[in-house]
């Protein structure tokens, strides 16, 4: 399995050389929103805070989901539904290989990608501006990781899922763009979770959203702390990695069945 | 012998929106969206022995492709039985899928972007080849297809025929038993469908592969086929060789003739003079073209080269395309 993920990874990249301009344009992208938002807290905040939350303490919080947003996201279900609708799923299902692994390994090469430049410009970036330095504490980054990984299989599943939709409605992505459009705000990609209404957040947290991007970057950026919390974040990333799992699997069996293989 | 694939009572079903024209129509299948039922196979039943290469013939939304796509694990029939490979294809998992190929004319593995070297190294990764076996396959289905120089361009800048030929090498370096091709020549120029059909003999021949292909061009059927089945509204239709079905459905003959040679010019001769002895077709002297009862045939042929000087006579079916056509409006005919 090693050898194919490697082939595969390795044609994503081979592809990805041929349309360099495309792969500044996706960076641009993924700095650009926490860029804005960043503009907008800063000008809010002045010298002072909101919510506890200083120009150094926004500053720090979006570059990290900068970051982690890049290695989190997954842009599946736009494939699956152009494989389902156009018929591009069919040969793929002719192989030994489950689809969903080509899907996999796209993500890492992906991610691999676009997050080692974010890196980069990151660590420029804190060199010369001291306040979006983050303190070098294993554990922390070793939690992080954790939970970066959690986050992104999550997201993976919803993503997938969702583009699986594709085998009953033409409508799929759209139901993919509402989803990122709440999650804009449930996750914690335009303002931390401590900024919403208390209901808003307490919404956030009892669904996916906070386990899909917030709570790892306020883990990185030391928002959460005490085990209690963090074990407690990371339990709710589990469950509900487990339940998107499930409702991956439901949708895979029930579609393939479903199925009209289009095209001839 | 035992059958490389056996279908029993196949048929698939498939619920289709149904939606009246206009607006109102629009709105109302919003709120009450109504289906309708559409029999794509109803109750196919074949068998298919090994290193047989056989034709699914039939006019466009016959159940062709549906079926084939069955038969490769695509698609769930709505009931019925198959066995391919020695599997049953939905269930036959990734064990089943390194046994078949499945090359769709209209939908292609090639990585756009790439050279389809690319796509053949993946391929090599995804299928387990050993490295050994994947050079001297490579190099057998290159020199067969006559690829030499464009493995290492850019898919997107190969021809069509190019293209098709390196789907199908993509396609075969796992060495599958049973092909499953659909329309494999479809757009292709006339050398390129003739060099595809001349590989896929020469592959069959060679490794001993099963072929089960669609394909709207009848010389693809005559070529390569020893025996088709034919489908039509989801049903089949015959299921053999054939001149077989050429014979059953043609009741007649055509016999062509070249007037003159030894026993004179043979300017005499009327088209009158030829209706004694069957249905005249065409007469432009010196040709004439004959059409007889099938089992008349060959005594007539002797009883024209008694009365007139004859040059050349041949006997031979209707065209191809005709029989299939009559066949098809004789099935329909059954139906009703």
């Amino acid at each position: 399995m090693i050898k194919r993920y490697a082939a595969l990874i390795r044609n994503a990249w081979l592809v990805d050389l041929q349309y360099r301009a495309s792969i500044v344009l996706w960076l641009l992208w993924g700095v650009t929103e926490p860029a804005i938002a960043l503009g907008i807290w800063w000008a809010i905040a002045g010298d002072g805070s909101v919510a506890g939350y200083a120009r150094a303490d926004f500053a720090r919080y979006f570059f990290a989901v900068m970051l982690i947003n890049q290695l989190t996201i997954a842009w599946d279900s736009w494939y699956l539904d152009r494989w389902i609708r156009d018929g591009e799923l069919n040969y793929r299902l002719a192989r030994p290989l489950h689809p969903a692994h080509e899907a996999v390994a796209e993500n890492i090469a992906y991610k691999a990608r676009t997050a080692s430049v974010i890196l980069v410009v990151w660590l420029i970036v804190a060199a010369a501006w001291p306040a979006v330095r983050l303190p070098l504490d294993p554990g922390r980054w070793a939690l992080t990781l954790v939970a970066v990984l959690l986050a992104a299989a999550m997201r993976f599943f919803i993503s997938f899922t969702t583009g699986l939709l594709a085998f009953w409605t033409t409508r799929a992505t759209a139901i993919m763009e509402l989803h990122a459009g709440v999650s804009l705000f449930l996750a914690g990609r335009i303002a931390p979770l401590a900024l919403l209404p208390p209901a808003v957040a307490g919404v956030a947290g009892a669904l996916w959203f906070r386990s899909m991007l917030a709570f790892p970057v306020d883990l990185l950026t030391g928002a959460v702390h005490g085990a209690d919390a963090i074990v407690r974040g990371l339990a709710s990333q589990v469950v509900w990695l487990g339940i998107w799992i499930v409702a991956y699997r439901i949708a895979w069996s029930r579609g393939i069945r479903k199925y009209g293989a289009v095209g001839g | 012998m035992t059958s490389i694939v056996a279908a029993e009572g196949l048929s698939k079903t498939f619920q289709v929106k149904v939606r009246d024209p206009g607006l109102r129509g629009a709105v109302r299948a919003l709120f009450r969206p109504r289906y309708r039922d559409v029999l794509a196979v109803r109750d196919v039943t074949f068998r298919i022995e090994p290193g047989e290469i056989v034709a699914f013939l039939g006019p466009n939304g016959a159940g062709k492709t549906t079926t084939l796509k069955m038969l490769a694990g695509l698609l769930y029939p709505t009931s019925g039985r198959v066995e391919a490979a020695g599997f049953v294809p939905w269930t036959g998992g990734p064990p089943f899928k390194r046994r078949i190929a499945l090359v769709l004319g209209n939908r292609q593995q090639l990585v756009w972007d790439l050279p389809p070297e690319e796509t053949f190294l993946l391929n090599r990764a995804i299928y387990d080849i050993p490295e050994v076996d994947y050079r001297a396959r490579l190099a057998e289905l290159v020199t067969l297809l006559d690829l030499g120089d464009v493995l290492q361009k850019p898919v997107r800048q190969l021809s069509l025929g190019e293209r098709m030929k390196c789907e199908l090498v993509a396609s075969l370096l796992h060495r599958p038993p049973l092909l499953f091709l659909d329309e494999p020549t479809l757009g292709l120029d006339v050398t390129a469908q003739e060099a595809i059909r001349r590989f896929l003999i020469e592959y069959r021949d060679r490794h001993g592969a099963t072929v089960l292909l669609t394909s709207h061009y009848m010389q693809d059927v005559t070529a390569l086929a020893s025996r088709v089945l034919m489908i039509n509204r989801g049903r089949l239709l015959y299921d053999g060789a054939l001149d077989v079905l050429v014979a059953r459905i043609a009741r007649t003959k055509r016999i062509e003739l070249v007037l003159g040679g030894d026993g004179g010019d043979g300017h005499h001769v009327t088209a009158e003079a030829l209706a004694a002895f069957g249905e005249v077709k065409s007469f432009h002297f010196p040709n004439a073209v004959l059409e007889v009862r099938r089992e008349d045939a060959p005594a007539t042929s002797a009883r024209l080269l008694a009365a007139f000087p004859v040059a050349d006579l041949s006997i031979e079916d209707p065209p191809i395309e005709e029989v299939i056509r009559l066949a098809f409006a004789r099935g329909m005919e059954e139906e009703q």
